[in-house]
């Protein structure tokens, strides 16, 4: 008997018991309806949203630091800590005015030097700020709530970048913290958000606390991801980190916490039975699969080879393997953006539609020169999403003729294994999985997965100047029409190249209480607007 | 004895010098690189690497081993490269409830296993001793997250008397303390009342045998004073040994337990720490481990001695 079938039991069991009216909190439970118990996705285990870019640093970063524009449900940067801006005819002057009223948690009002410094250190880090720092001609202050920036030449994703919620996001800190080293942490959690950090009650890999900041002045908005007025309706917000989802689960039946994240996907039948617990789609912009070919060593040198990889995956086996059977939570994916979002395209997908063919995958293969030399395919065995990935790429490989090296580890050697660029006998690779969420695959802005420039693209070091070409395309677009256009063929030029390979779109739940209100759908966990009954 | 004593903790140094070496030797050479980690899934390895650089990795072994050694030698177990919080801080943050968690587990097992282990030795043989035995070997049998799963089911989510998940610490209450303890120390420990039951009975059976135990039961001593006040006192080295032993046993329990009803203990610090190759963490925490296998065993020879007068030193 494995670990997962006694949990999926004793869950399955304890549900039962529950929705036949065993529902009183248990004894122990003694929290007030004031405080929101939280189980994040992952371990909150730093908290400098520059220095480390997990997701799960910058959900919990979206409570104590707030951003100058906050992208909303309709993916539109909105004004957030902004009350005005300005673009010069020219297109090269920005000039911003910060909201009145605003203030750091440790009582200081915000400055535009603080935003200067935060500007600078986020720049250093985001791929959409990197793209700033060798245009720009200078950042400066011109008053208390005046910033200037001065670009050599247009860059018209200005707002987009200064709103987009994908990691780095670029929050707001007190100038005395900002000017630290982006590439070392910080030590002081002082930001101007709705939600302050309890830095004394953290036990980082355990608990994290985040409390009401009284001086908050929300905007006048509807909320809307992270735009418009972020109204906290509880005094805290308690995140405890269970390692253990079946422990999880428990606690939430019983009532021990108010809202888990992310359940797995064989739990979430369970969850859904229980009268006090409702489940839905988190994020709508869900996630993409991903593998990703070693583009510099042979076999997928050899773009014969990596097409041929692509005309005989099945993405549904890919992603049956992630989700289960819940239809409802996947889709197949001929293209590399997230669907339902405006530059959605499928331009170039027939590839991966339609009937897999083997029989033209291996004849592909062989004419790539591939004689069975072994095929390096590491694979994190501590995270489930990758683990089933790489056992349907091991089956798939293997019927197509190829002789894999299947190395299952642990996500720490993986990660620091992807790195090595030496050939794969001697410490390199051929391929390796992982996801990109939803939200960062909506435009090549924060794509970081879809470029392909060579020796500065993501492990896998893809070259395509087709690819390339569409991205520079996108970031000149002046309307809608003219993005979507680059984008579809984007699109077509990385599935010709195979930049990676995506193996379909997927869902994931979370899981409320039912006194828990106020959740609203999103690529983070939004606390604004929420509110607990007792 | 106090010079022993003194002895003994002076030796213990080089020994944990040793271990400390190994253990940084061990975590160099080992594949992972606490940069990827930190850098996040979508880093590009132009920031992996001045992570690397910001953090001290690109340094020579020498050179990380000699500073880290300086730092211990100054009593500073260096700071973690995640949370950027003193290592000394994080494990004292996780020492209470590891403490707790075995405290509780080793009462439960002293109270529970050596009575067992007594009884079925005077009843060997007979319905008693086998259901006892069967009882050990169900016990040692199954692995502690399924008997924690089983008594969260039972005690938490159908009877509702206990806490599933968490821990309160001691200042808030004994019993808010205790009852985040109980089921934990029971799955812990499980496999603990198993193991001390089956050699307290193995031990017991041995001394029952001897001359004097005869003698004692030919003089009409009743058996009550036979079993607890002659036998089980000349039957305490290997009991005393195999609880010693047994810490071993409960740190790794503990590492399983605390994952099963989220408790923020050492083991979790442990496995987080590996998992990320929070270099400074695992290093202060397997000195801490050291450090404790040590006491124990010092702990271990000065019980001898009370229990066994002709042991001396």
């Amino acid at each position: 008997m494995d670990r997962r079938t006694v949990l999926k039991g004793l869950a399955g069991a304890s549900s039962l018991a529950l929705t036949g009216g065993l529902s009183a909190p248990a004894l122990s439970q003694g929290a007030s309806a004031r405080t929101l118990r939280f189980v994040p996705q992952a371990n909150l285990a730093n908290f400098d949203p520059i220095w480390g870019t997990q997701y799960v640093v910058r959900n919990a970063a979206a409570m104590v630091w707030d951003t100058l524009y906050g992208i909303d449900a309709q993916l539109q940067p909105q004004r957030q800590m902004v009350e005005s801006e300005e673009t010069s005819d020219d297109g090269k002057t920005w000039t911003f005015k910060l909201r009145p009223g605003l203030k750091f948690h440790d009582g200081e009002p915000v400055l535009a030097k603080d935003v200067v410094a935060s500007l600078s250190r986020w720049a250093a880090r985001d791929p959409m700020g990197l793209m700033i720092i060798p245009i720009q001609q200078e950042l400066t202050a011109v008053d208390d709530r005046t910033f200037k920036w001065v670009l050599k030449q247009p860059f018209p994703k200005m707002l987009y970048a200064l709103a987009k919620n994908n990691a780095p996001c670029s929050f707001i800190m007190p100038e005395r913290i900002a000017k630290t080293d982006p590439f070392k942490q910080i030590t002081e959690y002082v930001g101007s958000g709705p939600m302050k950090f309890a830095k004394g009650e953290w036990v980082p890999g355990a608990k994290a606390v985040f409390e009401k900041f009284a001086d908050y002045v929300p905007r006048q908005e509807k909320a809307s991801w992270l735009a418009g007025g972020k109204q906290i309706m509880v005094d805290r917000v308690e995140w405890i980190v269970m390692p253990d989802p079946a422990t999880a689960a428990a606690a939430l039946q019983n009532g021990e916490v108010d809202w888990w994240e992310n359940p797995i996907a064989d739990l979430v039948p369970v969850l859904k039975k229980n009268k006090n617990i409702s489940v839905d789609i988190g994020d709508p912009l869900g996630n993409i699969g991903s593998f990703r070919m070693n583009h510099l060593f042979a076999p997928f040198n050899d773009v014969r080879a990596r097409r041929a990889v692509l005309m005989a995956l099945s993405q549904e086996d890919y992603m049956r393997a992630i989700v289960g059977d819940d239809d409802a939570l996947w889709k197949s994916l001929p293209g590399f953006f997230t669907p339902g979002t405006p530059l959605y395209s499928e331009m170039g997908g027939e590839i991966l539609k339609g009937k897999r063919d083997f029989d033209a995958a291996k004849k592909l293969l062989a004419e790539s020169g591939y004689s069975g030399q072994p095929v390096t395919c590491l694979v994190a065995q501590d995270q489930p999403i990758t683990k089933a990935q790489g056992d349907v790429t091991a089956d798939l490989l293997k019927k197509l003729g190829m002789n894999v090296d299947f190395i299952a580890t642990d996500w720490g050697t993986v990660g620091s294994r992807r790195a090595a660029k030496t050939p794969p006998g001697q410490g390199g690779w051929n391929m390796f999985h992982s996801w990109h969420a939803g939200a960062d695959c909506i435009t090549p802005a924060s794509y970081t997965a879809i470029r392909a420039n060579g020796d500065k693209a993501w492990f896998g070091w893809p070259t395509s100047a087709g690819t390339e070409k569409e991205v520079t395309s996108w970031f000149e677009a002046k309307s809608l029409d003219e993005e979507k256009a680059a984008v579809g063929r984007l699109n077509k030029a990385a599935l010709d190249d195979v930049v990676y390979a995506p193996t379909g779109f997927f869902l994931t739940y979370t899981a409320w209480r039912k006194n828990i209100s106020g959740i609203a759908k999103g690529p983070l966990p939004f606390f604004w607007g929420v509110s607990k009954s007792a | 004895m106090l010079s022993y004593i003194l002895r003994r903790i002076v030796a213990t140094l080089p020994v944990m010098a040793i271990v400390a070496l190994f253990v940084f030797s061990l975590l160099y050479i080992a594949p992972g690189d606490p940069a990827v980690v930190i850098a996040g899934d979508q880093a590009s390895p132009e920031d992996v690497e001045r992570i690397r650089q910001s953090l001290g990795l690109d340094r020579p072994f020498l050179v990380q081993f000699g500073s880290w050694v300086w730092r211990i030698l100054h009593g500073d177990l260096g700071t973690s490269i995640f949370t950027n919080l003193p290592v000394s801080a994080m494990i004292g943050q996780r020492l209470g409830p590891t403490l707790s968690l075995m405290t509780i587990t080793l009462l439960l097992t002293i109270v529970v296993a050596v009575p067992l282990g007594v009884v079925a030795a005077w009843k060997a043989g007979s319905l008693i001793d086998r259901v006892i035995m069967g009882f050990a070997v169900f016990g040692f049998s199954l692995p502690v997250f399924v008997v924690g799963y089983m008594l969260a089911y039972i005690f938490a989510l159908e009877l509702e008397w206990l806490p599933v998940q968490g821990y309160t610490p001691l200042s808030s209450g004994f019993w808010p303390w205790l009852e985040n303890l109980i089921l934990p120390a029971i799955a812990l420990g499980c496999v603990y009342i198993a193991l001390v039951a089956r050699i307290t009975r193995a031990a017991m059976l041995e001394v029952l045998q001897q001359d004097y135990i005869r003698t004692a039961r030919a003089k009409g001593l009743g058996q009550g004073g036979i079993l607890f006040i002659h036998a089980l006192k000349n039957a305490a080295v290997p009991i005393v040994t195999v609880i010693g032993i047994g810490i071993a046993l409960l740190i790794g329990g503990a590492v399983v337990t605390e994952s099963v009803f989220a408790i923020p203990g050492l083991g979790r610090l442990t496995i987080d720490a590996i998992l990320r190759r929070d270099y400074p963490v695992i290093q202060g925490i397997v000195l801490l481990f050291s450090f404790v296998y040590v006491l124990v065993n010092l702990m271990i020879d000065v019980i001898y001695t009370l229990v066994d007068p002709r042991i001396r030193y």
